[in-house]
């Protein structure tokens, strides 16, 4: 195959032969003589410019010395040469149609292939030799053609060797088309037009980039169909601990520098390595001394802890009875401390004229709050008790702290007895023993009668003793009566228990306001019942009855009273007795009722039991008698309760026989009642499909002749009302309850519904079954289990706030590989080490990706 | 050895059976085909989300399978002639754990009765209503009573409201609503005299039905008054809300059952049900089932899917009531009659229980994730086991029988955010989010209109035409009559547009006069000539 030839505009070329064929036209004959005379020195480069100058616009294409040509090459034969030359010239003569090409080289063959053809057959005929021996005895043959260049030392020419065939058969055919060939010019076509050129350019950068291009599909689409993008930021941020960025640090100033000098001097850190290995060894700690001190902070440690659980304990603890003792005891604490210790004494005075300075100045106390601004407001007589004690007690506290105290002495006992004011009979009580005390002091002192002077006197002295006498008797009544008071006092205190525990209690109907007279009064008439709120001042005994709660729930359901009762037979099996009381309790153990009675005396050992065992008290049997008391006593109490408002006087009559108007009706009820729905249906279902009015013309009109009143209805009113008829015919049929005969389903379309359904189908989706399936399935927590709710919630592209998104990098994708995990990263902190990347040239063409 | 291969085999088969079975409970249906869509990226899309509902059913059933080990049992009898429903009290009572023997017990309250009862929906709260004014909430758990006390008035219904903190009671005038320390908080007097109370848990509504056949609607956190419509049916207290989809069932005097939602004047379904007044009305926990009771001695079960009768039986019932796991309790006089697989074919008789001679039994309700009937009668009141009514695993997100403080909080913020609008009561609340049907006689917007007549055109134009002679195919009569047709299918939808922008196909202007006939023209007013 010839080499493809290259394209050249104007410049030399080597084949000296071909050269000559440019310039003006010579003779034939005195071209090969000029030939012969070999290379002049005209043929130079300078020279061949010149003369090609003329035909410029000629593109001339020639082909440089091919190797075999040149003869660098050993390894190239003569023939292969010899016809390579031959061909290429050839084909130099017209490249455009290599067809001919072809078609000259058989020719020639054939050419000179007809008498050496003939010259083998005749040899091998007559010798009987295999036809390859003449082959190659003619190649041979030609082989030996001589070549008459001589002193020529340019390559071979097709002149060359025609000379050498000169006279041979078929010399003057290929003589012929080497001249025609040679007259021809030889021009290559004008370069295609700009549009063209474009043209094809761009096809062939398309092909490129479409490659470029394609090689992104696949994870294009893998990102489009994953339902999570994740973007993760680049977190990388450098070494940043402060001793790497100490380790970094140069010396830059002048001060800086002799520091440096100074502390990094030979000198300095071998002192400091002595001294350091000195103080290490000063360091030397027993071990005895380690474990004491660990086991000391163990201790301090598991001390505050447990100090710390307690006082979160008692933190939450909301009891405000437990709050107050907690503050009694706290005061009581303090005021041990003053008595021990006189320091303490004075820090608290200190400490109580700062807390009166401080109430003179913000008044804090006197109604100033916003708590009690507003209750003032509304009125202090609309208030309940406690509102009204609170305001009470505070007004009484601004008055403890602003009182002028003479001492601190004073003070303090004072404003000890005042800070609690929230049990006003505990300084009352305090204030009595004083009296109490000094009363005794005084009968003390008063035995000492003076001696001389005129209280010696003995009138005077009879005076004094009577005077003593009746001080004595009188201060005697008053320490009774202190004493009397005090009891009282105490008594009261209980008394008042019982009535907070009244107002806080559940169990009062009435008004509270006269909780405590009720308490007086029934202490008055019944001890029993003031049992009642013992048992709810005593908790302890609370949780002994709730826990009989538990097991007779009867009993807690009972009315009041003779849950008061119950109440009251438990406790009174710790506490005293009292009358008589019933209770029952009512427990299933089959089909027959049991009921308990247990009475005071003989029940208490009975309840005794029950509670021992805790378990379900054993009922036992009580015969129809006592059952009637029980029924009767439980009555009475009701009515008791109720006050008159509910009087129950007959029971028997909870069922009245329905009236007889009411019987007709229900037995004749069922008879017209399946004609009435029928009635009621074709009603609703002419509401919602009116039935097509009947086609009537409007009196006057159409009516004027004989014919028109012979037509009758004009045929398009009849065809109207035929197809409205079908219509509702048609409304009907397909209604829900079409086919059922006892059923109205309205098929009235909801207005306010319409804003919870979908108006059309949402954008992707393009079929209502792959919509209203792909709805069908809740992702909330509710009703997934925690492990997927998270996959089916996650938002489409997952960001934190901050990260860049960089230009989508190329990685390589299996396109047929189905994505395992529903999250896609698209965006790593770390490269994938596995993906191949592409340079950031091709990351760059595609930008970003929209995502729906 | 081959045998106990078979079993464990036959086992594990077994296992991977009912797993199966609990993953198509939990994905809910089968996914849609999604051959039919073209779009790829929607395709694979919905195919990743399939495949996570699919794995999140997977898990649920495994959770419910590790989690939920308990199973309900029912009373077996061991052979054909036993019979579940000769099983006394006393004799189940023998069997159970000690636990469950606590539970039953009987109350007499002579005085105050007849009695009503009602559970909070994680059972753990009871509250009594005695007729003639008595009111207690009690602790189910400890048995412990939360409050009592007297109205000294008519106690018609008792229903709590979406915990035990408040609850509602209808009272001689009106219904008024208590908190847990038997404080009076609202007197609802729009709802007049109230027969009967429900409440719609996750929408918040109370309704009422009262002595005028007027159903109230009002929302208990906001006040207001949701609806108000008037049945037109007469005085009824048969009143029951549907679980499934908080639609409310009235049952009337004339043997209709209606069903209504607050946002519908007329009732949404109305059925003929019995041949004289209802008596009682009962929903199933699914909302398929119904069950009615009326005074021509039948009880029939209901399919609500079709409106048709599953079952009648010839029995009287004056309170029904379907426990969570199916069972139906009907009482009659002094009887409570149970019944089991009520929807099935193999519907039977389940249990029987006598009261006392003489009481009459009021209500029966079954206590939530407890096997546990609670009876509300005459003389006061009483609970009985009922093997298998309860669901016997709760789901603390949903109710906590033990529920702590907090959590009852917490709940209640909840419930009170996931509030539902009134508007989502229906019938099927499946429908909410899919597309609506298209309006009858909706009308066309502008551009649907252009749309339409766009296709037309196209059609018109894409018309294949008759190849004819003589001359008339040429080119010019071709153009002449495609022009034609296109302007006939333009027609219809220009006249339509010009509908909708309302503008009448004349217009006259103010100005313009017009032109009479010459012979009418000496009628004409003639301008006043100045």
């Amino acid at each position: 195959m010839p080499k493809k030839p290259t394209m050249r505009r104007g410049k030399p070329a080597p084949g000296p032969g071909k050269r000559r064929r440019h310039g003006p036209r010579l003779p034939t004959a005195m071209r090969r003589e000029l030939d012969a005379m070999g290379p002049g020195p005209a043929r130079g480069s300078d020279d061949d410019e010149g003369s090609d100058a003329g035909a410029e616009d000629v593109y001339e294409y020639e082909e440089g010395v091919p190797e075999e040509e040149a003869g660098k090459n050993g390894r190239y034969d003569d023939v292969a040469k010899y016809e390579y030359e031959f061909d290429s010239d050839a084909s130099d003569a017209d490249e455009d149609v290599p067809s001919e090409e072809g078609e000259d080289m058989e020719e020639d063959d054939i050419d000179d292939g007809d008498d050496e053809e003939k010259q083998i057959r005749i040899l091998q005929e007559t010798t009987g030799m295999p036809r390859e021996a003449f082959d190659g005895k003619k190649r041979k043959q030609a082989l030996e053609l001589p070549l008459q260049h001589g002193d020529r030392d340019g390559p071979v020419t097709i002149h060359d060797l025609l000379d050498n065939i000169q006279g041979k058969p078929g010399y003057s055919k290929v003589r012929k088309r080497l001249q025609q060939q040679e007259k021809k010019t030889m021009t290559v076509l004008a370069p295609l037009p700009k549009v063209e050129r474009d043209k094809i350019e761009r096809k062939v950068a398309y092909k490129a980039s479409n490659k470029e291009l394609t090689k992104w599909e696949s994870r294009v689409k893998m990102n489009r169909e994953a339902p999570t993008l994740t973007f993760e930021n680049d977190t990388n941020l450098g070494v940043n601990t402060v001793a790497a960025i100490a380790s970094e640090f140069k010396p830059r100033t002048e001060f800086e520098k002799r520091i440096a000098e100074i502390t990094q001097s030979a000198e300095i850190m071998e002192a400091h390595k002595n001294d350091g290995a000195r103080i290490l060894e000063l360091n030397k700690i027993d071990v005895e001394d380690v474990r004491e001190r660990q086991n000391r902070l163990a201790k301090m440690r598991s001390l505050l802890f447990r100090h710390e659980m307690k006082a979160k304990r008692v933190k939450k603890i909301k009891s405000r009875t437990y709050h107050r003792m907690l503050k009694k005891d706290r005061l009581k604490a303090a005021s041990a401390d003053i008595e021990a210790d006189p320091e303490a004494v004075k820090e608290y005075a200190r400490k109580q004229e700062f807390e009166r300075a401080e109430e003179r100045m913000t008044l804090r106390h006197k109604n100033t709050s916003k708590w009690s601004r507003r209750i003032i407001e509304r009125g202090l007589t609309v208030q309940d008790e406690g509102t009204r004690a609170a305001i009470a007690a505070q007004l009484q506290k601004h008055a403890h702290l602003t009182r002028k105290m003479n001492s601190t002495k004073d003070d303090s006992s004072s404003e000890e007895s005042s800070d609690d004011n929230e049990d006003e009979s505990d300084s009352e009580a305090k204030i009595l023993n004083r009296g109490k005390e000094k009363i005794l002091k005084i009968l003390e002192e008063d035995n000492e009668i003076p001696n001389s002077g005129v209280f010696s006197l003995p009138f005077m002295e009879r005076a004094m003793k009577k005077r003593e006498e009746a001080t004595y008797e009188e201060a005697q009544q008053a320490l009774e009566e202190y004493d009397d008071s005090l009891r009282k006092l105490e008594d009261n205190d209980t008394e008042h228990n019982e009535d907070s525990y009244k107002v806080a209690g559940k169990r009062t109907f009435g008004p509270v306001k006269n909780a405590h007279e009720e308490v007086k009064k029934r202490k008055l008439e019944d001890t029993e019942n003031s049992s009642d709120s013992e048992y709810d001042s005593d908790t302890a005994r609370h949780e002994v009855i709730t826990k009989h709660d538990d097991i007779q729930p009867g009993s807690a359901l009972l009315d009041d009273e003779p849950q008061n009762d119950l109440y009251k037979s438990f406790s009174d099996i710790i506490k005293s007795p009292g009358p008589k009381t019933t209770f029952e309790v009512g427990l299933l153990a089959g089909d027959s009722w049991k009921k308990v009675k247990s009475t005071k005396g003989n029940g208490q050992s009975n309840v005794n039991d029950s509670n021992n065992k805790s378990k379900m008290p054993v009922p036992s049997m009580v015969d129809p008698k006592l059952k009637q008391q029980d029924h009767n006593s439980d009555s009475d109490s009701e009515e008791d309760m109720v006050e008159g408002f509910l009087t129950i006087s007959d029971r028997k009559e909870k069922y009245e026989l329905p009236s007889q108007a009411d019987l007709i009706r229900q037995a004749f009820a069922g008879d017209d009642v399946e004609a009435e729905f029928e009635k009621d249906k074709m009603d609703v279902l002419n509401e919602e499909n009116p039935e097509p009015e009947k086609p009537a013309l409007v009196p006057g009109w159409g009516q004027w002749t004989d014919i028109q009143q012979k037509k009758g209805l004009p045929s398009w009113m009849l065809k109207e009302h035929e197809i409205a008829k079908r219509n509702r015919e048609e409304a009907l049929k397909t209604r829900k309850d079409s086919k059922l005969k006892h059923v109205i389903i309205s098929e009235h379309v909801d207005k306010k519904v319409e804003k919870y359904l979908a108006r059309n189908l949402p954008f992707p989706y393009t079929s209502k079954d792959v919509y209203e399936q792909s709805i069908r399935m809740p992702i909330g927590p509710d009703f997934n289990p925690t492990t997927s709710v998270s996959a089916l919630t996650r938002p489409a592209i997952v960001k934190k706030p901050g990260v860049i998104i960089k230009p989508i990098q190329y990685e390589e994708v299996n396109p047929h590989e189905k994505p395992n995990e529903l999250k896609r990263v698209i965006q790593r902190a770390f490269p994938n080490p596995n993906a191949k990347k592409a340079s950031a040239k091709q990351g760059k063409r595609v930008t970003t990706q929209k995502r729906k | 050895m081959a045998s106990a291969r078979l079993d464990t085999e036959k086992v594990k088969q077994d296992a991977q059976d009912e797993l199966e079975m609990k993953v198509a409970k939990y994905s809910r249906g089968k996914g849609a085909d999604l051959k039919v869509l073209r779009d790829k990226k929607l395709k694979a899309q919905l195919t990743a989300r399939e495949k996570l509902y699919g794995k999140s059913a997977k898990d649920a059933a495994m959770t419910d399978k590790w989690l939920m080990p308990t199973e309900g049992g029912f009373l077996e009898p061991e052979n054909d002639l036993e019979k579940s429903y000769r099983f006394k009290q006393d004799d189940v009572l023998k069997e159970v754990d000690l636990l469950s023997s606590t539970k039953p017990f009987d109350m007499i309250l002579p005085v105050l009765g007849p009695y009503t009862i009602e559970y909070t929906s994680n059972g753990r709260y009871m509250l009594v209503g005695g007729r003639k004014g008595h009111l207690a909430m009690m602790d189910m758990l400890n048995m412990d009573l939360i409050k009592e006390f007297q109205v000294r008035e008519t106690v018609r219904d008792v229903t709590f409201l979406h915990n035990e903190q408040l609850y509602a009671v209808a009272q001689k005038k009106y219904p008024y609503i208590y908190n847990r320390h038997g404080t009076e908080i609202h007197c609802l007097k729009e709802h007049g005299k109230a027969l009967k109370l429900q409440f719609l848990t996750k929408q918040f509504l109370l309704a009422s039905i009262n002595s005028f056949g007027q159903l109230h609607y009002q929302d208990v956190s906001t006040g207001e008054m949701v609806a108000n419509y008037r049945t037109g049916l007469g005085r009824t207290d048969v009143m029951r809300v549907n679980p499934y989809n908080a639609v409310i069932g009235i049952g009337h005097a004339s043997g209709k059952v209606t069903m209504w939602k607050p946002t519908s004047v007329k009732p949404l379904v109305t059925m003929l049900c019995h041949h004289g007044p209802v008596t009682a009305v009962a929903f199933d926990r699914g909302g398929h089932l119904m069950a009615t009771s009326g005074v021509d001695r039948k009880i029939k079960i209901w399919d609500l899917r079709k409106y048709e009768v599953v079952h009648s039986y010839a029995a009287r019932a004056q309170s029904l009531d379907f426990s969570e796991r199916g069972l139906l309790a009907c009482s009659n006089g002094s009887q409570v009659e149970i019944y089991r697989n009520v929807g099935g074919h193999d519907s039977k008789l389940y249990m029987k229980h006598r009261m006392m001679k003489g009481y009459q039994v009021g209500k029966v309700l079954f206590r939530p994730y407890e096997d546990i009937l609670g009876i509300g009668h005459s003389m006061g009141l009483s609970s009985i086991l009922v093997p298998g009514s309860g669901e016997p695993n709760f789901d603390t997100f949903v109710n906590n029988p033990m529920e702590t403080t907090k959590q009852k909080r917490e709940k209640e913020v909840h419930a009170l955010l996931d509030k539902l609008p009134p508007e989502t009561v229906m019938l099927n609340p499946n429908m909410i989010a899919t597309v609506r049907a298209p309006k009858k006689k909706e009308k066309k917007t502008k551009k649907e209109i252009e749309e339409e007549m766009e296709d037309a055109i196209e059609a018109a134009k894409n018309l294949e035409r008759k190849k004819k002679t003589k001359g008339r195919s040429k080119p010019s009569k071709r153009a002449k009559k495609k022009e034609e047709d296109v302007f006939r299918a333009k027609r219809p939808f220009l006249e339509e547009s010009k509908e909708i922008e309302g503008q009448p196909g004349k217009k006259q202007r103010v100005g313009e006069k017009v032109e009479l006939p010459k012979a009418l023209q000496r009628f004409a007013k003639k301008p006043q000539s100045s």
